[in-house]
């Protein structure tokens, strides 16, 4: 089984250590210069990175230390994409800026493919990027310019996959879709969701993966996504406990993510009783098609505890191996 | 004839230099208890002055003895442990605390800091709570069994605190629930929660909601037991107000209308002020309008918290004057 993490995670130390948060306050103050702040976004990177190496991660993510939000780097890539006032985050106390469409989409390019190269270039462990996903993005966001859901939806395919290119040649191992509008919504068809990830998903250099978290209907969306060139589907366990049987129940045709780790409580998850309730999964998927991960990001969580989590992922997979071998 | 559309603000006030360094030597056991109160009774003129200068008609007392509207209470309650910051947007992170066992408390924690800033104006003090809703939603809960169940604990501690405050002599009670739109499912909870902390009061009863997808929640938001809703609205660029518009406004309900973004350094225009407290007149008669900021001030620096609030004044004297009121 591999275990892995799938977004952000804290951008300040638990203890002493480099901090981004102090770095833009002295930043601001005029006390720090844009050289301490780039240092305090590598050194913390390289936190993040050395932990998935210490862990013993099989996949990890640059930790999203340079974003402002989830739709930081899109709106530093995409022309024509504004952030605008704060909103909470689904469920969470998160607030993010919310993104307006001011005019045509085109990509800019340059930012997300830089902030990675600056992890791909040290980690040790293969890096994915994350980045929102079309649905989560256009339920996320407000169009002040298109006014027209089929035209802004072909252009937006058009810049995620150019946003997707962007990262092939430097160490991007996968890309991942975060879906949390997937998991939430009812209402979404899957006919349309399929048709759309088809388009997303095509003239790809990179491998691809979609995260589903947040919402109840995780385990809903492995049946229409079946047919995709997708090499994992990653699902909240935590918010929908059916993931569980509904991937000891069938053999899907791409890797199984399963987070069963909350990344939005601090309590810790016991290895035992989680490696029992994996085992049917790694029985009817291949094991080395199982990934372990948290519910999703972990900066939601203070620094002490989602360094935690991640260490628990490796204690769980111990308990598996155990399990597995008794 | 009484004044129409009241002024005030919504909490929080930016804490000084002198009281920020205070807070940091106290942390680190360079001040005693008493010479942090000393600072943060300074910081409370400061504010109490500035609300009097600029004619304010119901003050806030500023919160300079809060860190955070939930840690606040939970850093003095039983069952709370205190965890390692945690981002909420940008650069602003705040400590969320851990509920590990039965929350409970001794009545009258925020009474002292009302009693002496109340001591220093003529004009009413608002009693500032936090809701039980927002309390537990902004916690980690490892120790509840379920939400409820916290959450109605949770209203008993915050009743007793309103029953405090009034017996005290609070004439407005404002109990803040941001976090009332997080989960739509749960409002019902929410109400009950409110009824729960409300029943029995004398005192004029608020509730101030922001950065939330109200369009989930309204208008059943409209049966929160409380005499006014005291809504962020500048933030959406006054859309907030096509949706209220759409329902006929309670008779027995207030609306406090927040008309200055409070997360933005750009200083808002007179006129847009004015058109945003024009097009809420449509709706909600002037006797029953009141008028804020979108939310506490805490994140601004003095100066634009100031320009804020001079602004907001200048737009109501100009539209209290076209209305014929002053």
């Amino acid at each position: 089984m591999k275990i892995a993490v799938q977004g952000s995670y804290p951008k300040i130390p638990a203890g002493s250590g480099a901090s981004v948060r102090t770095q833009i306050q002295r930043f601001d103050r005029g006390l720090g210069s844009p050289k301490d702040l780039e240092r305090s976004y590598r050194e913390v990177t390289a936190r993040v990175l050395n932990l998935a190496e210490d862990v013993g991660l099989d996949l990890t993510t640059d930790g999203q230390i340079r974003c402002n939000d989830w739709f930081d780097p899109i709106v530093r890539d995409i022309d024509n994409v504004y952030s605008e006032g704060l909103l909470r985050l689904f469920d969470n106390n998160f607030y993010y800026r919310h993104p307006v469409i001011r005019g045509r989409l085109a990509f800019q390019g340059g930012t997300l493919r830089y902030w990675t190269e600056q992890a791909t270039k040290i980690s040790k462990v293969p890096v994915k990027v994350a980045m929102p996903g079309p649905f989560t993005f256009l339920a996320l966001s407000e169009d002040q310019s298109y006014h027209d859901y089929d035209r802004l939806l072909r252009d937006l395919l058009a810049v995620l996959k150019m946003q997707r290119e962007s990262l092939a040649g430097i160490g991007t191992v996968e890309v991942q879709w975060d879906e949390p509008s997937l998991a939430r919504d009812a209402s979404l068809d899957p006919v349309q969701v399929k048709e759309v990830f088809h388009e997303l998903l095509a003239e790809s250099s990179i491998a691809q993966s979609v995260a589903l978290f947040w919402g109840s209907r995780s385990h809903r969306w492995l049946e229409p996504l079946a047919d995709l060139p997708l090499t994992t589907v990653y699902c909240d366990a935590v918010v929908d406990p059916n993931v569980f049987s509904a991937l000891a129940s069938t053999k899907w045709p791409f890797a199984v993510g399963i987070g069963a780790l909350d990344a939005r409580n601090v309590r810790l998850e016991d290895p035992a009783d989680l490696a029992r309730q994996l085992e049917p999964i790694l029985h009817r998927q291949s094991s080395d098609r199982v990934i372990l991960h948290p519910s999703s990001g972990l900066e939601l969580l203070p620094p002490d505890r989602a360094e935690a989590k991640v260490r628990r992922l490796a204690e769980v997979r111990a308990a598996v191996l155990g399990t597995v071998k008794s | 004839m009484s004044q129409i559309l009241k002024t005030t603000s919504v909490g929080s006030f930016p804490k000084p230099p002198e009281l920020m360094e205070a807070r940091i030597r106290f942390r680190k056991g360079d001040i005693t208890r008493e010479q942090l109160s000393a600072a943060e009774r300074e910081a409370t003129k400061a504010v109490i002055r500035l609300q009097e200068d600029l004619g304010l008609d119901i003050l806030v007392h500023g919160e300079m003895e809060r860190g955070d509207m939930v840690a606040y209470f939970a850093e003095t309650w039983q069952g709370f442990e205190e965890s390692l910051p945690v981002r909420s947007y940008g650069n602003r992170y705040y400590r969320k605390p851990i509920v590990v066992g039965r929350v409970g408390a001794k009545r009258g924690l925020t009474v002292d800091a009302w009693k002496e800033a109340q001591a220093l104006t003529a004009k009413p003090m608002k009693g500032m709570l936090t809701g039980p809703y927002t309390i537990c939603d902004w916690s980690f809960n490892a120790f509840y069994p379920d939400r409820r169940s916290l959450v109605l604990d949770l209203a008993e501690i915050v009743h007793q605190e309103a029953l405090a405050l009034e017996e005290a002599g609070a004439e407005y009670i404002q109990i803040d629930e941001p976090a009332i739109s997080t989960r739509p499912e749960e409002l019902e909870l929410a109400i009950e929660a409110m009824a729960v902390v409300t029943t029995g009061l004398n005192a004029h009863t608020i509730s101030h909601i922001c950065y939330g997808d109200f369009d989930t929640i309204y208008p059943k938001l409209l049966d929160l037991p409380v005499d006014q809703l005291d809504l962020e609205v500048a933030n959406q660029g006054f859309q907030l107000l096509d949706l209220i518009a759409a329902h006929p406004w309670p008779k027995q309900k207030e609306l406090a209308l927040g008309v200055v973004d409070v997360h933005s350094h750009g200083l808002e225009s007179i006129a847009s002020v004015k058109e945003g407290i024009y097009k809420a007149l449509e709706t909600v008669p002037a006797d029953r309008l009141y008028i804020d900021p979108d939310c506490g001030l805490k994140t601004r620096t003095w100066e634009e918290a100031e320009a804020k609030l001079r602004l907001m004044m200048e737009a109501v004297r100009e539209v209290r004057q076209e209305l014929g009121s002053e």
